[in-house]
């Protein structure tokens, strides 16, 4: 069973991917700032980590700087309400983008696109 | 002794003299004037005289003062001759340096110079050819010619000059504005080959302009001193060679000719164009210098309305890009919850379980609060830009925005202390948007500081000013959080979440009010709204 870290601020969203993702039969952490996400990194490793860009008083972008130098084993999609994300050069380190959307499909295919590439390497 | 002449011969009446003509009557009243205009030379007179012997002193002292008186008579003719010959000329000069004085146009100056030289008016010279020195001072270089081609068309051009009866000024006009580019293509073969290098010293045109005076030319043919090419050139073996210097700088050269009539250049010809030359050089320099001014300024003016597009644009794209960062915003703050709110309609399509589908309702509820509230916001910076300003009671409005917040404080274990100063005057304000202001920092207090118990709402009188702020006792905020705070989409908050400390210092500016954020006393932090008691100074 793929493990994914969700890390998102919003407590809502974290409730809503969490419970899609697991009904597609993943394990899920969840994390509602970076240092929360990084102790559960520390702990654990995932196949994917689901990273929003804007968190509260903190950017997202930052812990994917650490993920792609420490922890590059692992795929990060980015999963932002801003359509303009790719302004920052540093958003272009993500294996992938998702805006957020309520049709959580393009997500669900994006996870499972990243796990077989995982696995076929 | 019998005389003839009217002076002794008593039958001899004065007004029948033959050599007073119509016009001299005033002779007839004056005997000493008429003796010398008209006795000294009459025939009766010289009969007189010639009565006497030739060895008569009287005789002999006689012609000796008629010879002297005929003398001076001469040289006072030609005097009188030359002085009407330099008036004249100090005419001429007059009007050909006025019209110099206010020309500025290059061709226009150079009409009046070529006119001047050329025309029977000015120094009658057939032709005349203008060299003037390049931008690089390398080389002189033919710029315009004027003169006929040949002799019909020198007759042709004379008769019609004769015949219109132009002054100078009213030639060099018509020259100015009918013939100057077509006398150019005309001489263009002539002027394409008058190149001289100014670095050939030994060249009779450097010459000219090193010793700044005129060169006659004669006998060109047999002169080893003429560039033999310029001879070829002009085809005349006598021209005058006039250099054009002002203020040391040298201009160019003027070369004229009598090439239909061949009449000499006299000393008398020269010394007249030297004089001419002078003014005419620094016409010139002065056209050129007024073409280069002109030029710069048009380039000048010509960047500056570049960079003040330029300037128009980068305020267009600040404009725009705020415009770009509140839509980013915006859209930011829609799609959080219309995520959750989707997310979890499709949730409740796909469950069975109905204390799932009454929490998932829960949250399609709070966002839609949440959402709400975003509108709100979007709403309060729109009637941000044209506040609704009255009079108010400030302490009304800090009880009704503590009323309001009560429960959700409450919520958060916190207290609120209202410190407000009694019998203040009334304020002046948009009761709608302070209260936003007011209501925007409790929230922006209570997102920031999650460990505070307690906040206070004060009211006071400041230095002519009303204060209307609220502290808490939390952790003072760095200065950059300070910054960041009053600066619009600098921090991470967004619109629905409480943006609006940014807001609110625009509000209040359009209020021509302020916003301060300092430390409390104490601990903790203060965050003051000032506001105008009275209406003037205000800006609306």
């Amino acid at each position: 069973m793929s493990r994914i870290l969700i890390v998102d601020d919003e407590a809502n969203i974290r409730l809503l991917y969490s419970q899609e993702l697991m009904d597609e039969g993943y394990s899920v952490d969840a994390a509602g700032t970076i240092a929360e996400a990084l102790a559960l990194l520390k702990e654990n490793s995932y196949a994917v980590v689901l990273l929003d860009i804007k968190l509260k008083n903190e950017s997202g972008l930052d812990l994917l700087q650490t993920l792609v130098k420490e922890r590059s084993d692992m795929a990060v999609i980015l999963s932002t309400a801003f359509s303009c994300y790719k302004d920052d050069f540093s958003a272009w380190l993500a294996d992938s983008y998702v805006v957020k959307s309520s049709d959580m499909q393009e997500l669900k295919d994006e996870i499972k696109r990243l796990i077989e590439r995982k696995k076929s390497r | 002794m019998s005389y003839e002449c009217c002076w002794f011969n008593q039958d001899r009446n004065i007004l029948d003299c033959p050599n007073i003509e119509e016009g001299e009557e005033l002779l007839y009243a004056s005997p000493r004037k008429r003796f010398v205009e008209k006795c000294i030379d009459c025939q009766w007179f010289q009969k007189d005289l010639g009565r006497l012997s030739e060895d008569d002193p009287f005789r002999m002292i006689i012609n000796i003062l008629r010879d002297e008186y005929k003398e001076q008579v001469g040289h006072l003719q030609s005097l009188s001759s030359f002085l009407s010959s330099k008036s004249r000329e100090i005419k001429f000069l007059h009007e050909l340096s006025t019209v110099l004085q206010t020309s500025m146009e290059l061709d226009e100056v150079l009409s009046v110079a070529m006119t001047a030289i050329t025309s029977g008016k000015g120094f009658g010279m057939n032709r005349a050819f203008l060299l003037l020195a390049d931008r690089e001072r390398e080389y002189l270089v033919g710029h315009s010619g004027v003169g006929p081609k040949n002799y019909e068309e020198a007759w042709r051009i004379w008769d019609e000059v004769d015949r219109s009866n132009f002054s100078l000024t009213q030639l060099s006009r018509q020259f100015y504005k009918t013939k100057i580019f077509s006398e150019r293509a005309k001489f263009q073969d002539v002027l394409e080959q008058l190149k001289v290098s100014l670095r050939e010293a030994d060249h009779i045109f450097n010459r000219a302009l090193k010793e700044r005076r005129p060169i006659l030319v004669d006998n060109a043919a047999n002169n080893p001193g003429i560039d033999p090419k310029i001879l070829e050139v002009l085809g005349v073996d006598r021209f005058l060679i006039m250099p054009l210097i002002s203020r040391n700088r040298c201009i160019g050269i003027l070369l004229a000719d009598n090439f239909v009539t061949n009449k000499p250049i006299s000393p008398r010809d020269m010394e007249s164009l030297q004089t001419f030359a002078f003014p005419v050089a620094f016409a010139i320099e002065r056209a050129s210098l007024y073409e280069k001014l002109r030029i710069e300024v048009e380039k000048q003016t010509s960047m500056n309305r570049k960079l003040q597009e330029q300037q128009e644009l980068i305020v267009r794209m600040e404009k725009m890009a705020v415009v770009g960062k509140i839509t980013s915003s915006i859209a930011h703050s829609i799609r959080n919850p219309l995520t959750i709110i989707g997310g979890y309609a499709r949730s409740l399509l796909k469950s069975n379980n109905m204390e799932k589908k009454k929490e998932y309702l829960e949250f399609i509820l709070n966002e839609a609060k949440h959402l709400d509230e975003v509108l709100g916001e979007v709403l309060n910076y729109s009637d941000s830009v044209h506040p609704v300003i009255d009079c108010w009671d400030l302490n009304q409005l800090a009880l009704a925005v503590a009323a309001e917040m009560k429960e959700r404080l409450a919520d958060l274990a916190i207290s609120v202390d209202l410190q407000l100063e009694p019998d203040l005057p009334q304020a002046w304000l948009d009761y709608k948007q302070i209260f936003y202001c007011l209501k925007t920092i409790i929230n922006h207090i209570v997102q920031m500081q999650p460990a505070i118990d307690r906040i206070a709402i004060e009211t006071c009188r400041d230095d002519g000013k009303l204060l209307l702020c609220v502290s808490d006792n939390g952790i003072p905020l760095p200065a950059e959080m300070r910054i960041a705070l009053m600066n619009p989409f600098v921090e991470t908050e967004t619109l629905g979440q409480g943006i609006g400390l940014p807001l609110c210092r625009m509000i209040l500016e359009r209020h021509g009010s302020s916003f301060a954020i300092e430390d409390r006393q104490g601990g903790g932090t203060r965050y003051c709204i000032i506001l105008q008691q009275q209406k003037e100074g205000l800006e609306l």
